[in-house]
């Protein structure tokens, strides 16, 4: 990995080991009592309130069941515990099922994905098959062109050693011209010479 | 970008293509250029780091502020790439417990003395403002006295989403002449918007992917969407067009956009160093490129917001 990019999720980490994991439990723990406080309020102030309204307090009292008549106010609360519990776990199942068709829809984009680079490997093996078969094939093209280059290399050095044996031939053959042309000149000069005497 | 798929380094693959010659029967083979860039799956996690990184924070009210009784503190872990007013509803009601109704203004927050810029990301604002201060960063709260000239006034959280939505818009005219925000869907944006308010990192990150992708002959985005804030400027910030890939082809660094923007940030190296260039908190270094810096260190807003601020002393 490129330093630049490890540098930079060290740093990360560090800036969240400095800055987030030392207050994250404290401030999440003090979030909680305090929603825990508030809730406890409103319903002492609910107690406080059905308390000063209701008249016929003690009438109410007689309906109620002897557990609730022993602690009404511990009921209430639990009841009202329950009752926030339940409202967040509402939430939750609502956030997971969102979650959830997120990752369907990434899942679904990740299979689209899949498809694609399969396709394209599929393409890509495809060409490399016809790359391969043309290698060969001009591998044999050269192996048979690399024959011939030696068949025409082996004619072209003995027609070479016939060129020089041709041009001795030639140079032989030019001097005892030349040769027979001199003594013939010779012979018709005395001749010419004689008639001229 | 994805922040699913796999790999070593950014895949710009093109598709081979084997067509047979209709005269020759031979194979032709032809690269189709496909828009893609992938991740790898660490930068996952450094989206990851990016996304949820916290401050904690004490909010204190301003002791002028007339109260029924005596305000306690609020304590709450702020999300860098999220507005102050957007995660502060807690505070206001913590706070109006205790203020008399009749003096109940707009809220806002101060540091030290300064405003702070709600528009600004809160990440932005403690590394300008509080990088190199004890925690949890101590903000105080204010009911009147609004500073008209200081801050923009926030009265609901519709006008936060029209500045973000104005903001990512304005980020992609520089990416892709805005061709892809243009073409989203009013549900896709609001998906983004949905996915900052309520911290929704894979909701949020299933749009923003395809914001984040490029033509692959062209190394990266037309222009890098960026702001740098000085705490030492008039200016609130610097904004100009920088591409990510020099006319020679090659990567350009934070190194080089600082050179051509804030020479000053950078120091020789004898000196000693004046300046922290901080993003998301942290340093990077001077070679990383910028092109994967506004890939994977980009706000939500689709800016990368780079904090130039004095080092400290000891």
């Amino acid at each position: 990995m490129e330093a630049w990019r490890s540098h930079v999720r060290a740093a990360l980490t560090h800036r969240d080991y400095r800055q987030k994991d030392p207050f994250s439990g404290l401030f999440t723990k003090v979030s909680r009592l305090e929603e825990m406080l508030s809730l406890h309020m409103d319903v002492w102030e609910d107690l406080e309130r059905s308390r000063t309204q209701s008249p016929n307090k003690n009438c109410n009292a007689q309906l109620r069941s002897p557990s609730e008549e022993k602690n009404p106010s511990k009921i209430y609360l639990q009841l009202k515990e329950e009752e926030q519990v339940r409202r967040k776990l509402a939430q939750k199942v609502s956030d997971l099922t969102s979650e959830l068709y997120l990752k369907e829809a990434e899942l679904q984009y990740c299979h689209s994905q899949v498809s694609r680079y399969r396709s394209e490997a599929v393409l890509l093996a495809r060409g490399s098959c016809c790359l391969k078969n043309q290698l060969s094939e001009y591998e044999y093209q050269l192996e048979c062109q690399s024959k011939e280059l030696a068949v025409l290399q082996l004619e072209q050095r003995t027609l070479r050693e016939e060129l020089t044996i041709t041009r001795q031939q030639k140079e032989e053959l030019l001097e005892r011209w030349l040769e027979e042309k001199r003594e013939e000149a010779e012979r018709i000069n005395k001749h010419n010479a004689a008639l001229e005497r | 970008m994805t922040p699913s798929a796999g790999g070593n380094t950014p895949r710009r693959l093109g598709v081979l293509r084997i067509r047979r010659n209709a005269c020759s029967g031979k194979p032709e083979h032809i690269i189709c250029v496909t828009w893609r860039a992938a991740i790898m799956a660490d930068d996952k996690d450094v989206l990851r780091d990016v996304w949820f990184g916290r401050i904690p924070a004490c909010f204190t009210l301003y002791p002028d502020e007339v109260t029924e009784r005596e305000a306690e503190p609020f304590y709450l872990l702020l999300p860098r790439v999220s507005y102050l007013t957007l995660v502060t509803d807690k505070v206001k009601k913590h706070f109006l417990k205790v203020v008399k109704a009749e003096d109940v203004e707009e809220m806002w927050f101060e540091y030290e003395g300064t405003p702070l810029k709600w528009h600004y990301p809160i990440g932005v604002l403690f590394d300008l403002h509080a990088s190199n201060t004890a925690l949890p960063w101590s903000i105080t709260v204010h009911f009147k006295h609004f500073p008209d000239r200081d801050l923009l006034r926030c009265s609901s959280n519709a006008v936060i989403e029209a500045h973000f939505m104005s903001t990512i818009k304005e980020a992609d005219a520089f990416k892709h002449k805005g061709q892809v925000i243009n073409d989203m869907q009013k549900k896709d944006h609001k998906q983004l918007w949905m996915g900052l308010q309520n911290d929704k990192f894979d909701q949020f990150w299933a749009m923003n992917r395809k914001l984040m992708e490029y033509p692959t002959e062209e190394g990266g985005f037309r222009y890098v969407p960026f702001r740098i804030y000085q705490t030492l400027s008039d200016r609130p910030f610097i904004q100009k067009l920088f591409r990510p890939v020099s006319s020679e082809g090659h990567a350009l660094t934070l190194g080089d956009l600082l050179k051509e923007m804030v020479p000053a940030a950078i120091c020789q190296d004898d000196d000693p160093k004046k300046y922290q260039v901080v993003i998301h908190g942290i340093e990077p270094l001077f070679e990383t490129p910028i092109q994967w810096l506004s890939e994977h260190l980009s706000h939500p807003d689709n800016f990368l917001h780079i904090c130039i601020v004095p080092a400290p002393s000891d």
